[in-house]
């Protein structure tokens, strides 16, 4: 599900799930990259077997970046997808198999979401252009100054979809990419590779699912297979919990909220287009020498632990005497079951239950409750028991009045904070009335200029005093004038403010901003009917409609539960309303579902485009197709909508709200295709089959020669993977028609990049295992699991009485914390370059002056360790709160005897050393160097260094006023530090 | 409201008679619309049929496919609001006519949306349209606007200002005129270091209108004294309300909309300002135009007109 507040939710709820990666660089010796290798332990000290890629999480930031510049061509695009998939190897080095799946052809219960999505970014792009284009014109009108416009063809992002050629190139380019990795790099030698590409039906990661829960129902397979799935999507988390394999961890982007973008018409950073001014840019660095590179760091990642989040749930689902015994694992099925009612992408989420208002607590807690009555699970399998859900809806049904009620005094008193916050600020910014200057003017304490004895009180005063009486002449004067001017016959007369328009009340400071009108208000009585009504077009007392959309929305929620546990029931079943039912609507939903439609297909590719795009993306289809979403006489024009309505329905922001789109009647579309389909090119005509996966294996891998065999003997018929070959995979091998084969140069489908001729390679098409008809994949535990280490605090700790509990902050419980040795803190030292200074500050002999010219020079890669970031600190395999007790204490040793000369003297005599330095610094450079040293470093500091520079700025203002002398309090007694 | 009972009975009536005809209509009935909707485009379909020779009752057909097709293009526009290319809907509108949809819902489209979004400060409708007409106003765009939409009465079929029109713009002009001056005072007097156009502009807009700026490149300026060497450069017009209040010239739009501005100033240098109609060159015609005077009237030597918001559009096109 698209719905990021549920991340951001669950991350808040369960903070241990988070475990943030550590990613080894690569080392660049002389302009050569040295890549990393990838055989060596995975320095997250874990080790995982499978890695599995939703590609489509992979392709959009790659080919649309948010936050760098965009690829100019698809070549640079494919080369960005490998580097991105070289990254996430590296990070997560799996050892047993890589499976990459782009989504093909969706079932039809995604295609509206789908196709709300490429309508919407078609419109969005359009009306990019026509702001773009007015604030230009105003800009420019007012003088502004705008980089010449761009004439770069925008990249359609509505591409990225089954069945465009985009898609095919990806296809080629990853066959490269695989049989190049396969054949060169060690780290691969041994992984078996999967890719599934968009020519075949499924979404990425329902295919990965598949692909899981296939592998796992057959007795080969390893119980205790370590997985990591790759991508942002919430829903990743609950397919994760629905395997129910032991070791299943998520890695994805750290999520940031809030990034900055550049405006899209000058872009600088720092305002949206609506504020540009077009003032010139500002120079990034001295010499603008930054001025490509975002200020934002690059894009980090974190693994999401699954079984930390089994944990946290096993502790908020348990329920002690119940009716029946409790099984955890069934629970979890529940819970999973329940987060759909809350979003998910191929229904309307109920209005009651909103995630940011707690609705998963609220629907847990309610299912705490009710479980008792219900006698039993909600689900089993992926299979939904109707009437325990009844139950369930009833009771958020009783409280669905209080919670819209609640609703609304929420966003009342968020508003009326935000009001009283802005005029705070407002009030911060004015300022005072009347400021004495010069002399007297207000500094803020704890700069670095120091205060100075007044002179000459008398003339500053009457200096002052000129001033302001001058600005009142000014005032006079120019009334005056206006009112000569004006000869009398204006009626109006001088005001106070030189600006007799007066100032106009600026639209912010009035009730804010205009709210969308809601006309459901459904926190007032009669809200039931009003809903019906502007929703659906229908009286409340249309029992039957009413009945219908519950049924479709019961539907939803079987169908969407099984497609999670079982894979996709019904190709054909969607969702035909754009809005959810109210939870106390569901009432007798006992015989309202009983099985979906057996034996459906999937769209083919091409349909599919026709089914999503709008118009505008017509350009990807073939001439005669594309005709029929544009001309009068087709007979699906009304799929075709060139403008439509989007409802907020409560929300704020257009794309939080609901796009109005008609619905595709899938009888008319495969009618009106019928006609056009003889029009295709044969091209077009492979691109519009269903294809297949493909496994590729290296050389050493056992499975390499088998293979061969099969080409060699070109077997016609499927084979069975032997099971001992491949860590107990099993799956239906078929001959490749165009295939990859050792030997057989493989010619590289991007210009930049080199035809592998030695290649070592082999892919052959490869199907998951079949199940008959009718099987149920079991949502339990395998036999033979052992589940991993228990993360959390035990709730008993404390009553044990032992050691202080120590939290475990990566996967291995015993991570050896690192320390940094003598030379280790000279050569973080050196790039930090601080140190120096801070020796400076403390050792009244000035620093040599080689120190002095190594100040600016960014820090070596080689030799010295960069710390840029806080958290590269794991770099060093230290836990991050190992820096905090330990490292200023050494830090600030080494600081203070920065030079050797000193450190023997200190070694010696450090209390002595102590008092020396301070009365040393009272009589002279110490105060001074405090104040330089503080003025080279605030600018431009991170949040560590911060922390630190505070520490040190506390001891140097200690410092300054103890030596100086001016009657300021004598340091308190330093607790923080141990001076000896 | 009485034709559409009579509307809905007349087919709840003729499907009464023909049973078979309802139920096959039925089949073509969507899941998920409600029964007004239905009944809405059951009317539609049944209206229509005749327009499609080739449907025939019961038999499935690519003409059939169309005509529903239609029907449901016109049930989005009316219910969900929906809107398509031009072509079509003009076609479902002809199709629709006399189907009669009671308290249809009100949708409003994205662009709408967002164009009230966009400019928070606008005060009327009216100002929303010139400042997307600004937005378009290029110079090649010049002779293609539909002039019809800036004069706000009712253009009279002769081409001209109407002859009350500088009673209507009087008031206006006249608190214009205070805002100009005190904006003026406050900035130091007339002079020539002012930006006279922002000057302007924020007057106006203070006065809640917006300024009209027409930029011509001088190459494109047919009948120029034949010894002039000047080729380069714009030249600006700048109306507000559609009278005339100053022409300037310079080396880009910029400069000489900052000149025409400073033209217009010129006018509220006196004690008054008068909106008056008189006879000027536009496009080689005489013509009768609003402009804007201060008390004495100055000799008669006024620049051709850029634009002409007087014309009905007919005219418009066969002046091009």
């Amino acid at each position: 599900m698209g719905v990021p507040a549920f991340f951001r939710w669950l991350s808040r709820k369960y903070p241990s799930i988070i475990v943030h990666c550590v990613e080894e660089k690569g080392k660049e010796c002389n302009g050569v990259r040295i890549p990393v290798d990838t055989t060596k332990p995975n320095p997250n000290e874990v080790e995982f077997d499978n890695l599995y890629l939703d590609m489509n999480g992979i392709i959009h930031p790659c080919t649309h970046p948010e936050d760098k510049p965009a690829p100019k061509n698809e070549d640079e695009m494919m080369v960005a997808i490998f580097e991105y998939i070289d990254r996430l190897f590296n990070i997560v080095r799996p050892r047993r198999v890589l499976y990459m799946a782009i989504d093909g052809v969706a079932p039809r219960a995604k295609m509206n979401q789908q196709r709300s999505r490429r309508f919407r970014a078609s419109k969005e792009g359009v009306e990019l252009v026509e702001e773009k284009n007015r604030m230009r014109e105003e800009i420019i009108q007012r003088g502004g100054y705008l980089p010449p416009e761009e004439i770069k063809e925008r990249f359609d992002s509505n591409c990225i979809t089954p069945g465009t050629e985009f898609m095919d190139n990806l296809a080629h380019c990853l066959r490269y990419y695989v049989a190049d990795r396969l054949s060169n790099d060690p780290g691969w030698r041994n992984v078996t590779v999967f890719l599934s590409d968009a020519s075949v039906p499924g979404e990425g990661e329902h295919k990965i699912m598949d692909f899981v829960r296939r592998q796992r129902a057959q007795p080969n397979h390893d119980p205790n297979t370590h997985h990591c799935l790759c991508g942002a999507d919430a829903d990743l988390i609950m397919l994760g919990l629905a395997t129910h394999e032991p070791n299943f961890t998520i890695i994805r982007e750290e999520f940031k909220p809030n990034k900055p973008r550049p405006c899209a018409l000058c872009g600088q950073m720092g305002h949206e287009i609506k504020d540009c001014q077009g003032t010139a840019r500002e120079k990034q660095g001295q010499h603008d020498e930054f001025a490509d590179t975002m200020p934002a760091a690059e894009q980090e990642f974190i693994f999401i632990r699954l079984c930390v989040l089994r944990e946290y749930l096993a502790r908020e689902l348990t329920m002690a005497s119940l009716p029946f015994p409790f099984d955890f694992e069934r629970s979890v099925d529940d819970w999973v079951f329940m987060c759909f009612f809350v979003g998910n992408d191929f229904l309307p989420h109920l209005p009651s239950l909103e995630i940011r208002e707690g609705a998963i607590d609220r629907l847990v807690n309610i299912y705490k409750d009710v479980v008792h009555k219900t006698g039993g699970y909600l689900t089993q399998n992926g299979y939904v028991n109707l009437e325990r859900v009844e139950m369930i809806m009833q009771a958020v049904g009783v409280a669905e009045d209080n919670i819209f009620k609640k609703r609304k005094e929420d966003d009342e008193s968020f508003k009326r904070r935000m009001k009283e916050k802005r005029k705070r600020m407002k009030a911060e910014q004015q300022g005072p009335a009347y400021l004495t200057t010069g002399q007297f003017a207000p500094h803020a304490l704890g700069r670095r200029d120091r205060p100075e004895p007044v002179q000459n009180a008398r003339h500053q005063a009457y200096d002052m005093r000129m001033q302001s009486r001058e600005q009142h002449n000014k005032d006079a004067a120019q009334s005056l004038k206006a009112m000569i001017r004006n000869g009398g016959n204006s009626s109006a007369g001088p005001s106070d403010s030189s600006d007799s328009r007066g100032v106009k009340r600026k639209a912010e400071d009035s009730d804010s901003e205009p709210e969308p009108e809601d006309n459901v208000r459904l926190w007032e009585e009669g809200w039931k009917q009003r809903y019906y009504k502007t929703k659906f077009d229908v009286e409340v007392t249309d029992e039957d409609f009413r009945k219908k959309v519950v049924k479709s929305y019961v539907e939803g929620l079987c169908w969407v539960l099984r497609y999670y546990y079982q894979g996709c029931a019904s190709w054909k079943w969607y969702f035909p309303f754009h809005y959810a039912p109210f939870a106390s609507d569901f009432k007798d939903i006992k015989d309202m579902f009983t099985e979906f439609e057996k034996e459906t297909k999937p769209f083919k590719p091409l349909e599919q485009l026709m089914g999503v795009f709008p118009a505008a993306s017509g350009n990807f289809l073939p001439q005669t197709w594309r005709n029929l979403m544009t001309s009068p006489v087709s007979s699906i024009i009304d799929f075709y909508p060139d403008d439509f309505a989007i409802d907020l329905n409560g929300k704020k922001y257009a794309w939080q709200g609901v796009a109005l789109l008609p619905f595709v009647d899938e009888r008319r579309l495969r009618a009106a295709l019928a006609d056009v389909y003889p029009d295709l090119t044969p091209e077009e005509v492979k691109r519009n089959s269903l294809g297949s996966d493909i496994m590729f294996v290296g050389k050493s891998h056992p499975l390499s020669d088998f293979i061969h065999e099969l080409y060699r003997a070109e077997t016609q018929e499927g084979t069975e993977i032997p099971v001992e070959l491949c860590h107990g995979i099993q799956g239906t091998l078929n001959l490749d028609d165009d295939p990859i084969l050792p030997d057989k140069p493989v010619r590289s489908p991007i210009p930049m990049l080199r035809d592998i001729s030695q290649n070592s390679a082999i892919g052959v098409k490869f199907k998951d295992p079949h199940y008959a008809d009718g099987f149920v994949f079991k949502a339990v535990l395998l036999p033979g699991a052992k589940i991993p280490n228990k993360v959390l605090k035990p709730g008993d700790w404390e009553k044990g009485n032992r050691e202080p509990w120590r939290p475990q902050l990566g996967f291995n419980p015993n991570r050896q914390q690192a320390h940094l040795d003598q030379s280790g803190f000279r050569a973080l030292g050196h790039s930090l370059n601080r140190n120096q200074h801070g020796g400076g500050q403390y050792s009244n002999t000035p620093p040599p002056s080689n120190y002095q010219h190594g100040n600016y020079r960014p820090p070596h890669s080689g030799g010295h360790q960069p710390f840029p970031h806080s958290r590269q600190n794991s770099l060093l395999g230290a836990p991050p709160s190992f820096h905090q007790p330990q490292y200023p204490r050494q830090q600030q040793q080494y600081g203070r005897g920065g030079h050797g000369w000193d450190r023997t003297m200190q070694s010696q005599q450090s209390a002595y050393q102590q008092n020396m330095s301070r009365g040393r610094g009272g009589g002279g450079g110490g105060g001074g160097g405090g104040g330089g040293y503080q003025q080279r470093y605030d600018h431009r500091r991170d949040d560590w260094h911060d922390r630190r520079d505070d520490r040190r700025d506390n001891r140097g203002q200690q410092h300054q006023g103890y030596s100086s002398g001016r009657g300021y309090p004598p340091p308190p007694p330093s607790r923080r530090y141990n001076w000896n | 409201m009485a034709e559409e009972r009579s509307g809905e009975d007349i087919v709840s009536e003729y499907l009464g008679q023909n049973p078979q005809l309802a139920q096959w209509v039925d089949t073509f009935r969507g899941y998920c619309e409600s029964n007004k909707q239905w009944f809405a485009r059951r009317e539609f379909i049944l209206r229509n049929m005749e327009a499609f020779p080739t449907v025939e009752p019961g038999v499935p057909s690519s003409s059939l496919d169309r005509l529903l097709s239609l029907s449901m293009v016109w049930a989005n526009h009316i219910f969900l609001g929906c809107s398509y290319p031009q072509a079509v809907m003009e076609k479902i509108k002809e199709m629709g006519e006399g189907i009669v949809v009671q308290d249809a819902p009100v949708h409003k489209t994205r662009k709408d949306e967002v164009m009230s979004k966009g400019k928070r400060s606008a005060t009327a409708e009216g100002d929303i349209d010139s400042c997307v007409k600004r937005a378009k106003c290029g110079p090649n765009e010049l002779d293609s606007r539909p002039a019809g939409r800036t004069a706000t009465r009712p253009v009279s079929q002769k081409a001209g200002p109407p002859p009350q029109a500088p009673a209507e713009h009087q008031p206006f002009f006249n608190r214009l005129y205070k805002a100009v001056a005190w904006k003026l005072v406050s900035a130091g007097g007339f002079g020539p270091n002012l930006d006279h156009f922002e000057i302007l502009r924020s007057c106006v807009e203070s006065c809640k209108q917006t300024l009209t700026c027409v930029f011509v490149p001088l190459k494109d300026i047919t009948g120029l004294p034949a010894g002039r060497t000047q080729k380069e450069g714009h030249v600006c017009e700048i109306r507000c309300q559609t009278v005339y209040m100053g022409t300037g010239y310079g080396r880009d739009e910029a400069a000489a909309r900052a000149m025409a501005s400073k033209e217009a100033l010129k006018a509220f240098q006196g004690r008054k300002v008068t909106v008056k109609i008189c006879r000027r060159r536009y496009k080689g015609k005489d013509v009768e135009d609003l402009m804007l005077f201060d008390e004495q009237p100055r000799s008669q030597g006024f620049p051709p007109a850029l634009s002409y918001p007087f014309q009905d559009e007919q005219l418009d096109e066969g002046s091009l």
